[in-house]
């Protein structure tokens, strides 16, 4: 009896060390360095929770806000700009396709349209919605993403995602208030956030009502995570969401002014930034992307701009 | 990670389940006090806060979820437009019948006879403090007009109770307990509460003996919406159900707003009476009222939300009944129902000076049957530095057609002088 006591004692005190090691590995794999925020050559612009999207292959990220399209480059300096005087509606959110098209989902008359651009910002055709179920024909989409020849435009209001080819045409439609089994009355209630792409195209996004964080894959399955509260690894209002090269999920919290971080199983590691002036504070942070080299851009209100993190992975 | 998901779907199908015993899987304040760690944090709150919230203040906090960049139109329950969605020449984006907090950073300036004119934002509601969105202090006025409430506190929750104690019982009083809240109070579809049980007041408005520096209110005004309530008027009007109510822990509308502007329009001073019957003459002319020069409407389409008054009732059930957002519940007033301050004023903001719901400045709303705007040949004066859209918004993107060629001012529903 007392042999067994003590071997259950020490499975114990093994299973608390082999629990405390893996807690450690996990925070040794990852840390943040907070770099810079984007400026332009008058100083760090001042936005207020601009839209955010990254073109992966050039490493330059593309920032929304009023109507203007802001292209910054890898160093966080402004190196192009364009949209005021475009006749295409106001501009929510863009993409950018392989070869350095742009993507440009505006918003006009109520209703979205889609249209390619060149690199600079000229327009060279609108993308038609085609084929589009009925279920979808009323969608208004206010964001975009693109990723290996399809484009990708989601209604955070109307809950649906909507996967057309590059030529517009439907692929796949994803209504979120049948695939979290929810009531049509709940539609408008519920929302999403965030919506962003990982590198398996899996959708992203956040249900800030909801309190929690969901992986959405290409065939409909749906994995979310989150809980509320306002302890380490707790949700209160959670925005943005992006995935870096290793898998791991980032998520903003707009209300705790921070961002979390998840391994690819979904373990919380940590959590970073909060609320204050000091650099690497964040003020409500809500847009989040990522560039190829593990930068995380971080937009934020109160005219605090866009904050630049290097996510590192030892 | 399949074990994991599993674990994730029973816990959101248990919170679902948990959520929709109380009424509405989203309400998060669900009539009364919310989750407490969506707004607090016992171990990581704000530095330099207080009350252990998250946010920087009170009204930062509200509006982390009733501010959504990235909208593209009414949505829900948000009642402000992120700066980001309001590039200049671009209205607010929301439609509630409060008004969009946006409003207020609008500000426009026009040249009318070689004069520059200048209209400032936070002319257009009432100044909340929410730093991390950029709403500040009112710069002109130090106290709330016609009272004392200093402007340097208004916050979303000096009008509003963040833990909405204030609840109507089964036998219709309001108390700050004696039953526990079972869902929202403020909808045409809410349940009325049966005995044992309550609901929350009208929109958690702050009730009798809630005070905020140095003011207290009396009690809680009677009211029922549609349980879609932001949208576009383009083709039905929203129309909130106002309703008249004292006893019990209720006060009527102006009285509630007299709280803090309590000068503002007090008996004696010779200004525009509230809280009173419209009598038989006013209901008249508001039932027969079309547009200016058009007197051929019967009262039982004569509803307009851009003037609305406060049924006569108290009885919940027939405010429910009037408070629909499909044009089947238009009908005008009776001698008996009341002008209060929200027949003129929005409750949060407006597109125009002192948050009126029409543009008081000028005696023309529209101009040879458009919304008159900078961009459309309207005379300055009646654009006051708006586009032809924005104006349009700010009367909710009713079609300029409803009215006159040359509509007058809104004063004319009830007094028709045009």
């Amino acid at each position: 009896m007392k042999t067994n006591r003590k071997k259950y004692i020490a499975g114990i005190l093994m299973a608390i060390c082999l629990l405390l090691m893996t807690g450690k590995q996990s925070m040794a794999q990852f840390t943040e360095s907070y770099l810079y925020n984007l400026s332009s050559f008058t100083g760090v612009v001042p936005y207020s929770w601009a839209t955010l999207s990254c073109d992966e292959w050039q490493n330059e990220v593309y920032v929304v806000y009023q109507n203007l399209v802001t292209v910054f480059n890898e160093n966080g300096m402004e190196v192009h700009s364009f949209g005021d005087s475009l006749d295409i509606g106001h501009i929510l959110d863009v993409a950018v396709e392989e070869n350095g098209d742009i993507l440009l989902l505006a918003y006009n008359d109520l209703k979205s349209s889609v249209t390619r651009s060149n690199y600079r910002g000229e327009p060279k055709e609108e993308i038609k919605l085609k084929d589009l179920p009925e279920e979808f024909a009323k969608m208004h989409a206010n964001r975009i993403a693109y990723r290996d020849g399809k484009i990708y435009l989601a209604s955070e209001a109307q809950m649906q995602i909507v996967v057309v080819d590059a030529t517009g045409r439907f692929v796949k439609g994803f209504d979120l208030i049948t695939i979290f089994g929810l009531e049509e009355k709940d539609r408008t209630d519920a929302g999403f956030s965030g919506f962003n792409l990982d590198k398996n195209g899996n959708m992203l996004f956040t249900v800030p009502v909801l309190f929690t964080a969901n992986i959405l894959s290409p065939d409909g399955e749906i994995v979310s995570f989150g809980k509320p509260g306002g302890a380490p690894g707790k949700f209160n209002i959670v925005v943005g969401i992006v995935a870096d090269s290793q898998g791991n999920y980032l998520v903003a919290d707009k209300l705790k002014s921070a961002i979390i971080v998840f391994d690819k199983d979904l373990n919380f590691i940590k959590e970073f930034g909060y609320r204050g002036e000091k650099p690497g504070n964040l003020i409500a942070p809500e847009s989040l992307t990522i560039d190829s080299e593990d930068r995380l851009y971080v937009s934020q209100g109160r005219k605090k701009g866009v904050s630049v993190f290097k996510l590192i992975h030892e | 990670m399949r074990n994991t998901k599993k674990l994730y779907i029973t816990a959101a199908c248990a919170g679902l389940l948990t959520l929709g015993f109380t009424g509405s899987a989203f309400a998060f304040h669900s009539g009364g006090v919310a989750e407490c760690g969506g707004c607090h944090s016992m171990h990581s709150p704000a530095a330099g806060g207080t009350f252990l919230l998250v946010g920087t203040d009170q009204s930062s906090t509200c509006l982390s979820c009733h501010e959504h960049a990235g909208d593209t139109g009414p949505s829900s329950y948000h009642i402000s437009t992120a700066d980001a969605d309001m590039p200049s020449g671009v209205a607010p984006l929301q439609r509630t019948p409060g008004g969009d907090f946006g409003w207020l950073k609008k500000d426009y300036s026009f040249t009318v006879r070689g004069t520059l004119n200048t209209e400032a934002g936070e002319t257009h509601g009432h100044n909340i403090i929410a730093v991390d969105k950029g709403y500040s202090v009112d710069t002109e006025n130090a106290t709330a007009p016609g009272g004392t409430f200093p402007s340097n506190q208004l916050a979303c929750n000096s009008c509003h109770d963040p833990h909405g104690k204030y609840r109507r019982l089964a036998d219709g009083t309001i108390s700050r307990t004696g039953a526990p809240i079972i869902g929202s109070g403020s909808y045409n579809t809410s349940a009325a509460p049966a005995a044992g049980a309550a609901v929350g007041v009208y929109r958690l408005l702050a009730g009798a003996g809630y005070t905020k520096d140095g003011v207290t209110y009396n009690g809680v005004p009677a009211a029922k919406v549609p349980s879609s309530y932001n949208q576009t008027e383009l083709t039905n009007q929203v129309r909130t159900a106002y309703g008249v109510a004292s006893a019990g822990g209720h006060s009527t509308w102006s009285n509630w707003c007299s709280t803090c502007h309590p000068n503002m329009h007090s008996s004696g001073n010779m200004v525009h009476p509230v809280d009173q019957g419209l009598g038989s003459s006013v209901a008249t002319l508001y039932g027969q009222y079309v547009k200016s020069g058009d007197m051929t409407g019967t009262a039982a389409s004569s509803f307009l939300s851009l003037a609305p008054f406060a049924t006569n009732s108290s009885d919940y059930t027939a405010l429910a009944a009037l408070a629909k957002n499909d044009n089947t519940a238009l009908a005008g007033p009776g001698s008996s129902d009341q002008v209060m301050c929200l027949s003129c004023h929005r409750a949060h903001a407006s597109g125009f000076e002192y948050m009126l719901r029409w543009n008081n400045e000028g005696e023309f709303i529209t101009q040879n049957g458009v919304w008159p705007g900078i961009d459309n040949g309207a005379s300055v004066q009646f654009a006051r530095g708006r586009t032809e859209a924005e104006m349009r918004a700010a009367y909710y993107d009713r079609p300029a057609t409803t009215f006159a060629t040359f509509q007058r001012v809104l004063c004319n529903k009830c007094h028709a002088q045009d």
